[in-house]
Formats: C-alpha cells, structure tokens, sequence
C-alpha cells in the first residue's frame, strides 16, 4: 500500500516524542564512561623499569624520558617521565607496548588547559622513591622516610663520593670564606654565604653534596642564596629603620 | 466563564454609548480594541507556539530542546524575540528598497485579517460574513504575493527561486484546498463559519467528509510553507529562500506572521472539521483553543517527521492525486446528498 512508509516514520516519532531522551546534560551531569574509555594518559612510575619500549611505540613520539644508569644494579633509574599530552591521539600503542603496567588511561576527558606549557604532563621521580632504590640509608643527603626499605650497599665509587663529600663539609665548617669562594664572584658575597652556611648545618651538608656532585648547579643555588639574604636585610633595614 | 468575554464587549459598548457617543462610533471603538485584542493574542501566542514547536522537534530526535531560561526553557522565545529586536536593520543596497520593506508588513496584515471571520467562542466573531470560508481562502493565498515581494525586492537568486516555488506551489494547492472546502459547504449549505459550526452539532464534518479533511490537512501544509512542503524556504538549497537577506525585526515579522497563519489555518480546520467551539463541560472558547493547538501539535508533528519533498513531486502531487480525489469527493458527496434529499431527510 502507498503511504505505508509516511504512517511508519510518523509512528516511530509519536514513539520518540514520549521515549526518554538521550541527551545528556554535561557539565551538571557526567557521561558513563565505558571501562576501556581512553582518557588522560597516566604513568605510574613504581612499575616502570625503563625499558623504553613505549617511546619507540608510539607515533607521535609524545612519550621521553630521562635516566641513568643505577651504580648498584644493571638497572636504569629514571629521573623523569614526559607525556605531551597535545601531540597523544590515545592510540593506545604505549600502553600495549608497556611490559609492565606501568602506562594507562584513565577515565579524565577534561584535558584543556589555559597555557599551553600546562598539557605536559612531566612526572618528576620523588628524589625519595630515587633513594630508596639507589642511596644509602646513612647518607647525608637522606631525606628518606623511616618507612624505606633496606637499601643495598653503597658500591665503591659512592663511597669515594661520599668521601669527597665529608672533607668539603669539614673544609666549610673550618674555613667557611675560602671554601666558597670559587662560587661566587666577590668576597663580600663569598662571607654572606659562609654566615648563612655556618649559621645552618643543613644548608651546609646539602651546599657540600650539590659542590661535589654539580658544581654549575651549586653556584646557582649560593647566588640566590646570597640575592635572598641581601634582599632580607634590606627589608629589615628599611622596615625597622635600624642603623647598619 | 462561558460568556466573560461577550460580557466585557456589552459592558464596553454600553460604556461608550452611556458617554454619548453613536451606535457606530461605539461599534467601531469595540472593532479596534478586538483588532488590538487578536494582534495581543496573536503574538503572545507566536512566543509560546516556537518554544512548543522546539520543544517537540526536541522530543521527537530525543534532545531536550530549549531548557536553560525559566521552567523547561520557557523564556528562551522571549530572549530571541529581545535579540531579534535589538538587531540591526541591514536592507542590502541593491535591493528595491520599497517591496522589500513593505514585504513583512503586508505578510503580517494579511496574516491578522485572516481572524476577522473565525468564531473563537459562541457569539465570538468580530465579523461574522456570509461569505467567510471564501474570504478566508481568499485572503489567505494573498500571502503568496508578500513572499513574491521578498524574493523580487531582495534581489537575490536564492530569494528569487524561493519566491518562485512558493508562488508555484501556493497556486497548485489552492485548488484542492478550496475543493477540499467545498463538501463541507455542501453539506452545512452555508458559507458563514458560524452556520457551519451550527450544523456540526450532531456530528462532525471530519467523520462525514474525512477524505475532505485529510486534503485539506495535505493542501494546508503546503500554504502554511511547513515541512514537508517548505520549498519556498528549504533552507538547506536556499539558505533561507525568500526570507535570505531579511535580518532582525523585518525577519521575526516573517515568522510572526508564518505561526500567525498556523494558528489561522489550524482554528479553521477545528471550525470546519472538528466542531468548531462546541464541546461538552468547558467554555467553548477554551475549546477551540484546544482543538487548534491540538491541530497545530500534528502539524509540528509531520514537519519533523517527514523529509522535503521535490518540487516536481510536490507539483504533480498536488495535480495528479489531490485534485482528481477532491473532484470525486465532491461528485459523491453531492450524488449521496441529493439521495438522501429524495429520501426525504
């Protein structure tokens, strides 16, 4: 029969009009997501072992990272992990690549951000999760809570460093001026550091490790060690009007 | 209830005449405040009728349809009509600056005369003519020139086309839509709308000429410019037809006066076919309210159902289908009355 077609759509719209609708009202109210959804792409970097397979698999080369090699272990250690998120088409190649885990996408589609800078997500490996693996539980530098687990022994190049590191915190304890001298420009900037050194013991045995262990990064850390302590004397002078 | 309106237009004659003025001055005084009276509810009701047409085609694709302003979206109209008044008024400069502003003042005007003879209630007619189905054909394909008037003042090709379809098509189904009209008047052997609600009340003209309603239902869809028969408009060819270089309030008026000739259009149909204001328990002006929205719910209905036709399908549609069965709805109607006249009813 003609006009069979015409009484059919206009059944199946009498039927919509009273079906409930599928719009879905966002920002008040949240999709489903189903449990495969590919959202945000999240590193979890107590798995990761640093074999690098998820670098060379994806396509857009979103993925980089930086390590070194651990001296206890044939391991790498990794530094830091950078996913550019704005280049990730969530192709899902890393995270079937990933031997381990350690990639996975997580149900967060809310990605933009107001600087561009802001899509990198850089996962900076806790010095504290480093330690665990790499330093020795006595170390100066520990700052590791009690909860670590036993770490292996230093081998013999870290304790040569170690040594090198304890001679420069006595040489600073004794003569403060002259053992920093090589890291700022003038005297009177080298005594400032020397009285900000010796007046914190904690300050001093981190200047000492980072002087052995980098020196560039030490010298930049002493000069805005010695802009603060200049600035706050300022502030204090002009503050409470106290003859200097 | 029933008769507060009829009440309020005695009271107000009786008012003027008390203050001395003439019979025809107090009934002329009482025409214009009716005049107002319709073009108040004619607007008012335009506000509601495109939020309820968004609504339904909303429901219809299951969306929501507008629903940020007020309950379910009901100030949305309201804002549009505010923005659409604050628009600026472009007229492009090749135009014919004098058709194509008088255009959507004429469309609208005849939109509005089309309710001079429709009976909104009992004794609810501002002027109840003898001849009120033929004037309100008459008038009402007098939209056809407005919409020529666009297209040819706007000096455009797409409005051009539009205008040309829409004067095409308009006159096509102008044949069975008056064809369709006339077993009706056979049957009510009236012309006056008034009458014809008269001679329903025992049944129905949609049970006695249902062949008559569903074309005149098909043929009404096609003046009104609705889907499926938007050819003049088809803003998927045309961009927006006649209507393309129009911004701002020249452009509301358009639409004004397209609901204004829905809601004309579906309060005839409920006169003609439905009963007109009779109806049992309710006032009868609130009756024809409902059967004309009612009317205007299916119209919506089929505008979002069915996709565009083709102009040469809609053409030989209405030539080759619609006006041989309004012929023969018009032999038999005629054959079966004059049997029943020898019958002696």
């Amino acid at each position: 029969m003609k006009g069979k077609g015409l009484l059919e759509g206009l059944w199946i719209t009498l039927r919509h009009l009273f079906e409930r609708e599928i719009t879905i009202q966002y920002p008040e109210q949240m999709p489903y997501l189903q449990e495969r959804f590919r959202g945000c792409l999240q590193f979890d970097y107590k798995k990761c072992i640093v074999c690098g397979l998820c670098t060379k698999a994806c396509p857009n080369n979103v993925l980089s990272y930086e390590s070194q090699p651990d001296p206890n272990s044939k391991k790498k250690l990794l530094l830091s992990y950078t996913i550019d998120l704005q280049y990730c088409m969530f192709c899902n190649l890393c995270v079937e690549a990933c031997p381990t885990g350690t990639l996975y996408f997580n149900h967060d589609f809310e990605l933009s951000e107001y600087q561009r800078d802001d899509i990198k997500i850089v996962y900076e490996i806790p010095r504290s999760a480093q330690a665990v693996i790499s330093e020795p539980a006595d170390s100066p530098i520990e700052m590791v809570d009690s909860s670590a687990e036993p770490a292996p022994q230093p081998d013999e190049d870290e304790a040569k460093k170690q040594k090198q590191i304890n001679a420069m915190i006595t040489a600073l304890k004794k003569n403060p001026v002259k053992a920093v001298s090589k890291l700022v420009e003038s005297e009177a900037q080298a005594q400032i550091l020397a009285d900000i050194l010796q007046a914190d013991e904690k300050k001093l045995v981190r200047m000492a490790t980072m002087m052995i262990e980098d020196r560039e990064k030490a010298g930049k850390v002493a000069l805005a060690f010695v802009n603060k302590e200049l600035k706050d004397r300022q502030q204090e002078g002009g503050a409470g009007n106290e003859p200097e | 209830m029933e008769n507060w309106f009829v009440n309020i237009a005695h009271a107000l004659t009786n008012w003027l005449t008390g203050l001395g003025l003439s019979a025809g001055w107090a009934d002329f005084i009482l025409l214009v405040v009716q005049w107002v009276f319709i073009i108040i509810i004619v607007t008012l009701n335009v506000i509601v009728l495109i939020w309820l047409e968004r609504k339904i085609s909303g429901f219809i694709q299951q969306r929501l349809g507008p629903n940020r302003l007020g309950p379910f979206g009901m100030f949305q109209t309201i804002a549009d009509a505010i923005k659409l008044l604050t628009k600026e008024d472009i007229i492009p400069s090749a135009t014919d600056k004098l058709i194509f502003r008088t255009a959507p003042m004429f469309f609208i005007i005849i939109s509005v005369m089309l309710y001079v003879v429709l009976p909104m209630g009992e004794n609810m007619v501002i002027v109840d003519l003898n001849v009120g189905v033929f004037y309100f054909i008459s008038v009402g394909s007098l939209t056809t020139i407005c919409l020529l008037m666009a297209g040819w003042g706007s000096n455009n090709k797409w409005s051009l086309l539009g205008a040309m379809r829409s004067v095409a098509q308009m006159i096509s189904y102008e044949i069975p839509l008056a064809f369709s009209l006339l077993g009706v008047i056979m049957i009510a052997g009236s012309m006056r709308l008034s009458d014809i609600v008269a001679a329903q009340s025992n049944v129905w003209f949609i049970v006695l000429q249902p062949v008559a309603f569903i074309v005149y239902f098909i043929a009404a869809t096609a003046e009104l410019n609705r889907g499926p028969f938007d050819m003049p408009e088809a803003e998927q060819e045309l961009t927006a037809g006649a209507y393309t270089e129009y911004t701002g309030m020249r452009w509301a008026l358009f639409f004004l006066a397209e609901y204004t000739n829905l809601v004309a259009v579906s309060a005839l149909m409920s006169t003609l076919f439905l009963g007109g204001w009779q109806g049992p328990f309710l006032p009868s002006w609130l009756w024809i309210i409902i059967k004309t929205y009612l009317v205007m719910i299916v119209f919506m209905w089929l505008k979002w159902t069915f996709p565009r036709i083709r102009m040469d399908h809609l053409m030989s549609f209405s030539w080759k289908v619609l006006i041989p069965v309004t012929l023969a709805n018009i032999l038999l109607t005629g054959i079966v009355l004059q049997l029943f006249k020898g019958m002696g009813w």
